[in-house]
């Protein structure tokens, strides 16, 4: 090879490489700007009479409790909603289906609950929970509606767990004489479990942070709901009204910090639980 | 486990079955909670007037929510909430409804621009003018050769409703304004930005805007309570039919003097009986 | 019994290794392991079988409920103006009578193409930072970065866009700070999680086995990526792109703050625009009649573009498996 070709060679990949290298310091540092800014904004403002007290006064003014309740509720019953039924949708798919037209439609029709706007998922939730059944603004409502759209995300993750475990140890299930529930049950799920977990809590902060969704389904009203069919204003909700009024920006910076630090929480969770599952798998 | 979690989801469908079963909301009116809903610029009457209330009345609760003047004339007028609460007049298609008025207070709307802004006057024809997007530029006003960069307020707004009637006769705004759904970030857009223009109920302005002279008349109390600042309106409390129940306790409380004085007056509005309209 | 384990072990001669231990390797005929139980474990087997089958059906059933749904409630708009008025007419003035989305439905593509062109570049570079330039220990800080952005909600990145932002490009270049830029960069920033996670499992499902071979020919690492790498993992990317895109083109509440809401097409990058999603977030509150059927009706819509988006991707892949 000529020398000069060799030089070009290396020009060109130092400069790419210094390219890449440049996107990935960009990402990290969109990341880091979100992060610290609305860290040093909001940490003046977590005081336990904001986590723990009411806002009263026209601008919100003292605490974002009821929101705090308001999308801890949600949250919790979205998931106890979704989550069953997501995952034996997975065993399904995983462990009993055909390659065929019927889980071909299944795919397809997952896929796309998965994409579906958030505010399409909103104005449904409006159509049919809110005014078709009638329940009015409610925490099941929105539960009901932000379940569809974690179906397709806990139905992938769980499917992927359950793929991995290797086969034989479904093997040895059946040599042993199990049924296939049998093995499904006792072996293959607790096994795929801490994967599985990991899924639904990432999830659950994907659930916790939705604002489309509760808005039509939940309305915007401050209270802390007690029962089902209570309406109730999330805490992202309640962001997106103080930064649109812009008259209490502080507290909109507490509700944002809380909300990142939520998240931030599911996420570590969720990796913790998914790095002790492998230290003991060695 | 695999039982655990089949009989919670059993659990869960009967508990949904029978909130599906048992439920269809009755809508408001009962006589220990009260739903507001309405204007955003009525919120400060409203709310505080609601958490004094609640104090004085601890077994009674009332929920307020700002979700703009026309959708609070829409619930109330429909049932789904007790008082809709309103900082524009009704339009005709709604006079209509059933609907009864009952006026709280007096308030007058500001048109605010930067601070570094050398504009200080200007005359409703040429708010109008400004707002329809006819004038563009802030030299054609008096101002720095400068595009006029124009803040809107969104259609659910009674304020932009009661800008449109009273100073552009209801004629259109200029489509490609800049729209905001609420009057604090009309304010501190118009604060930061040197070429903006917006406008805002007078209670809103603060130090960090400036307030137009209009026709030569500066927007103060005084003004308003006189009906000579131009850009002045009541503010309402809409009802179904005569306010009874605790809908009339609630009205009359906010109509008490104790409230008017306090609360209205801290809000930036006047007491609806300081004025001659 | 004895018999069928035989067989099988005679047809999968690589019974017990990892890389076969897949759910879908063969495994023993469903009819003769079933003929030796019970009848009572039988029928216990079909029902479950049944159930789980019903819950995989809930998600058909879900988005045949929002058709149903949604669509009852805007297809009357659809019947009155008419689907050509609705999709071409440029004029959005519901308050008048006039429900025409043309203008909304360029102002959405517009924000998505932009988005595209800075967050796809942006996110694909991170992809091939985190699958192949980086040590093991960069990579335990930086994709754990990606899957945070990811969880972001989107509201946040809305009020960070409103806060921050907004006020540093009216400074920079004169206006409101609102308009297709700001939107750009907070979409940019959005849909790279989405596009990096993809193309990076997409470039690590590349045989190491091809990179060896091109680094033996003495290619560069650049070279390797992008004569070898990345056009191998062309189908991945492109349906991560495409994920991307739908994201980009779904999204209101981050949109929304940072748009400025007017409902034309800007004039500049600078200038105030409304999309399908926003208009149906600020028109909601107060619609009523034939205007709150319109705004279903826009949600059918942006229902029909995200469904088109899965389908170009099932299309593009069952393509891409063809040609390989």
């Amino acid at each position: 090879m000529q020398s000069r070709e060799r030089v070009d060679k290396r020009l060109t990949n130092g400069l790419a490489l210094g390219v890449i290298w440049l996107a990935a310091i960009a990402t990290v540092g969109a990341l880091g700007t979100i992060l610290v800014y609305v860290f040093i904004n909001g940490i003046g403002q977590l005081t336990p009479t904001f986590i723990f007290g009411w806002p009263h006064g026209v601008n919100m003014e003292g605490g974002i409790w009821p929101t705090i309740q308001s999308t801890i509720y949600v949250t919790v019953l979205a998931m106890l909603i979704a989550t069953p039924i997501a995952v034996l949708a997975a065993v399904y798919l995983a462990e009993y289906a055909v390659q065929g037209r019927l889980v071909s439609t299944i795919r397809f029709a997952a896929d796309s609950l998965a994409s579906v706007p958030s505010i399409v998922m909103g104005l449904f939730g409006l159509a049919l929970f809110v005014e078709g059944i009638g329940m009015g603004f409610s925490v099941i409502a929105a539960a009901l509606a932000l379940s569809f759209l974690l179906l397709p995300i806990i139905v992938r993750t769980t499917e992927e767990a359950i793929r991995a475990v290797p086969k034989y140890i479904r093997w040895g299930s059946y040599g042993l004489g199990a049924s296939k529930w049998q093995t499904v049950s006792r072996i293959v799920l607790p096994s795929a479990m801490p994967r599985i977990t990991t899924g639904v809590i990432l999830a659950a902060g994907r659930a916790a942070g939705e604002t489309a969704v509760v808005i039509y389904t939940m309305g915007t009203m401050i209270n802390a709901p007690v029962s089902p069919l209570d309406p109730g204003r999330t805490m992202p909700v309640h962001l997106m009204l103080m930064a649109q009024e812009g008259i209490n920006m502080p507290a909109a910076y507490g509700t944002a910090l809380l909300l990142v630090l939520m998240v931030l929480g599911f996420n570590l969770t969720a990796r913790y639980i998914g790095r002790r599952n492998r230290r003991m798998q060695g | 486990m695999k039982a655990f979690r089949a009989a919670a989801f059993v659990a869960v469908s009967c508990a949904m079955a029978l909130t599906l079963v048992g439920c269809g909301r009755s809508g408001s009116g009962s006589q220990t909670s009260l739903t507001v809903t309405g204007s955003t610029t009525l919120l400060p009457i409203a709310e505080v007037a609601a958490e004094d209330f609640m104090v004085a009345n601890p077994e009674k609760r009332i929920l307020v929510a700002g979700v703009g003047s026309s959708a609070g004339i829409e619930s109330v007028s429909n049932g789904t909430s007790d008082i809709g609460t309103s900082s524009r007049d009704l339009k005709p298609e709604e006079t209509k409804l059933g609907l009864i008025d009952s006026k709280v207070a007096l308030d007058a709307i500001a048109v605010i621009v930067n601070l570094d802004n050398p504009v200080t006057s200007l005359t409703t024809s040429q708010v109008a003018d400004i707002f329809a997007g006819t004038i563009k530029n802030w030299r054609e006003v008096g101002g720095p050769d400068l595009e006029i960069g124009l803040v809107n307020r969104d259609e659910a707004s009674g304020t932009r409703e009661a800008f449109s009637k009273l100073v552009l006769k209801g004629g259109d705004f200029d489509p490609t304004a800049a729209v905001l759904p609420g009057t604090g970030q009309v304010r501190s857009v118009v604060a930061q930005a040197p070429i903006a223009i917006g406008y805002i109920s007078l209670g809103f302005v603060d130090k960090s805007v400036k307030a137009l002279i209009i026709d030569g008349v500066a927007p103060n109390p005084e003004t308003v309570a006189a009906g000579t600042y131009p850009v002045s309106r009541v503010l309402h409390f809409f009802t179904k039919g005569e306010p009874a129940g605790l809908a009339k306790e609630y009205i009359d409380f906010v109509l008490s003097a104790k409230i008017q004085n306090a609360v209205v007056r801290d809000a930036g509005f006047l007491p609806i009986a300081d004025g001659g309209k | 019994m004895s018999d069928e384990r035989n067989k099988m072990t005679d047809t999968d001669p690589q019974m017990c290794t990892d890389e076969t231990a897949r759910a879908d390797a063969p495994r023993p005929p469903a009819g003769q392991a079933l003929s030796t139980i019970s009848r009572a474990t039988y029928l216990k087997e079909a029902i479950l079988q049944n159930l789980f089958l019903l819950c995989a059906c809930v998600a058909v059933a879900g988005v045949g409920l929002i058709f149903l749904f949604v669509g009852l409630k805007g297809w009357p708009i659809f019947a009155k103006v008419g689907l050509l008025e609705f999709l071409g007419g440029d004029k959005w003035y519901p308050t008048k009578g006039s429900f025409g989305i043309l203008t909304l439905i360029i102002n959405s593509l517009l924000a998505m193409v932009g988005a595209l062109v800075l967050g796809g570049p942006l996110a694909v570079g991170t992809a091939v930072f985190l699958s192949e330039v980086a040590s093991p220990r960069l990579r335990e800080l930086v994709r754990p970065a990606v899957e945070l952005l990811a969880g972001i909600p989107s509201v946040v990145y809305g009020f960070f866009g409103l806060v921050l932002l907004r006020p540093i490009i009216a400074q920079m270049f004169g206006g409101l700070g609102f308009g297709l830029f700001t939107v750009w960069l907070i979409l940019a920033v959005m849909i790279v999680p989405t596009i990096a996670t993809l193309t990076e499992d997409a470039l690590r499902s590349v045989p190491d086995g091809i990179r060896e071979a091109s680094y033996a020919m003495g290619a560069t690492k650049w070279q390797t990526i992008s004569r070898v790498l990345l056009p191998a993992a062309k189908i991945g990317i492109i349906d991560a792109i495409i994920l991307g895109m739908g994201r980009a083109i779904g999204e209101t509440m981050a949109v929304v703050m940072v748009a400025g809401n007017a409902r034309v097409i800007p004039e500049g990058i600078f200038k105030p625009f409304l999309t399908l999603t926003t208009v149906i977030v600020m028109d909601m509150p107060y619609a009523s009649g034939d205007h709150r059927t319109a705004l279903f009706g826009v949600a059918i819509v942006l229902f029909i573009i995200s469904m088109l988006f899965v389908a170009a991707i099932r299309v593009i892949s069952r393509f891409g498996k063809e040609m390989s």
